[in-house]
């Protein structure tokens, strides 16, 4: 494989790492590689399935370029290859290990919040009655389903929640 | 001596009186004092209607507790972890939010013994972010209201 031809396929490989979900694009890519250089599309897929082990195995262990550029040389590539592909690497990598993050466990995630307030005119005990109520829709995600939970919050809870909120926020920040 | 008819009917006519002053929300003794008929004894009537007087606010404040309501805020806590490893990256240091929310579910429908269940959410930096943003436009919103 010549230089142009492995910048080219590399190029391919990290476009689908930093987007994982484009499987179908990445597959086409693949085939229109292998059809403009006359490389049969299985043995192709095997070398890619190989390559693509180095860039996760790096991430795991958040190796540096260098270490990259070492694994590859090690596994046989030439010094110039390695070299490039260390290069994207590190380009890449803030991306890749932000979408590593991103697919770690969360419990019940918070996925939106809606809201809507008012004012209670009567009810059928009191005639007229004239307190503000604050409802709040959450979207949490439990397991693959999303689930709505509705909560209603008198308007001193409601300064109470956006207070310990901003307590939260402090706390967070001061762990970055 | 009094029947169980009778005594019903007492019980069930005073408890048309009560629920009428707090429905209409009286709070001033002539006006409670002109809901009896004509020819009420005097000082029961006096009696009655300074013992209803001394309870208003109590009944008023449990009517409004006890109003239909979406499922309500009873407690919430919070705390802050630190993740540190996952099976997709083996060292990573990324703080994240655990909120707990106690619900009580609609009084109304629980009577006496309401159903109060806990959950537990979690929240990014990113999320807790947006979800201030939310809450301080509501804030805002509120101080504009109370300000008109």
């Amino acid at each position: 494989v010549s230089s142009q031809q492995f910048s080219a396929l590399t190029e391919v490989l990290f476009r689908f790492l930093t987007e994982p979900k484009e499987v179908e694009r990445f597959l086409t890519q693949l085939s229109d590689f292998a059809t403009m250089n006359k490389i049969s599309l299985g043995p192709l897929k095997n070398i890619v399935k190989s390559i693509l082990l180095v860039p996760n195995g790096a991430l795991k262990r958040n190796l540096s370029s260098e270490q990259v550029r070492a694994d590859f040389i090690a596994l046989g590539l030439s010094e110039e290859k390695a070299g490039y592909f260390a290069e994207q690497w590190k380009v890449n990598s803030p991306t890749l290990t932000r979408l590593a993050v991103g697919q770690t466990l969360m419990i019940n995630q918070l996925i939106d919040m809606e809201w809507k307030f008012g004012v209670t005119a009567g009810s059928s005990e009191l005639e007229k009655v004239g307190s503000i109520f604050l409802q709040l829709k959450l979207v949490i995600k439990k397991g693959s389903q999303l689930e709505n939970v509705y909560v209603e919050l008198t308007l001193p809870q409601f300064y109470s929640f956006l207070h310990e909120m901003e307590r939260v926020k402090t706390s967070l920040e001061s762990f970055s | 001596a009094p029947s169980p008819l009778s005594s019903r009917q007492l019980v069930s006519a005073l408890h048309n009186l009560t629920r009428h002053v707090v429905y209409r929300g009286l709070t001033r003794a002539e006006d409670i004092l002109c809901l009896f008929p004509e020819n009420f004894h005097q000082n029961l009537k006096n009696l009655l209607t300074k013992i209803i007087l001394e309870n208003i606010s109590a009944w008023r404040n449990e009517a409004q507790a006890n109003q239909i309501s979406l499922p309500r805020l009873v407690d919430m806590d919070w705390r802050v972890d630190i993740k540190t490893s996952s099976d997709s990256i083996v060292r990573m240091a990324v703080p994240t939010c655990l909120l707990q929310l106690k619900i009580q579910e609609d009084a109304a429908l629980c009577g006496n013994n309401p159903v109060v269940s806990a959950l537990t959410v979690e929240l990014s930096k990113e999320t807790l972010d947006t979800m201030l943003e939310g809450l301080g436009r509501i804030r805002d919103q509120l101080s504009a209201v109370a300000n008109k």
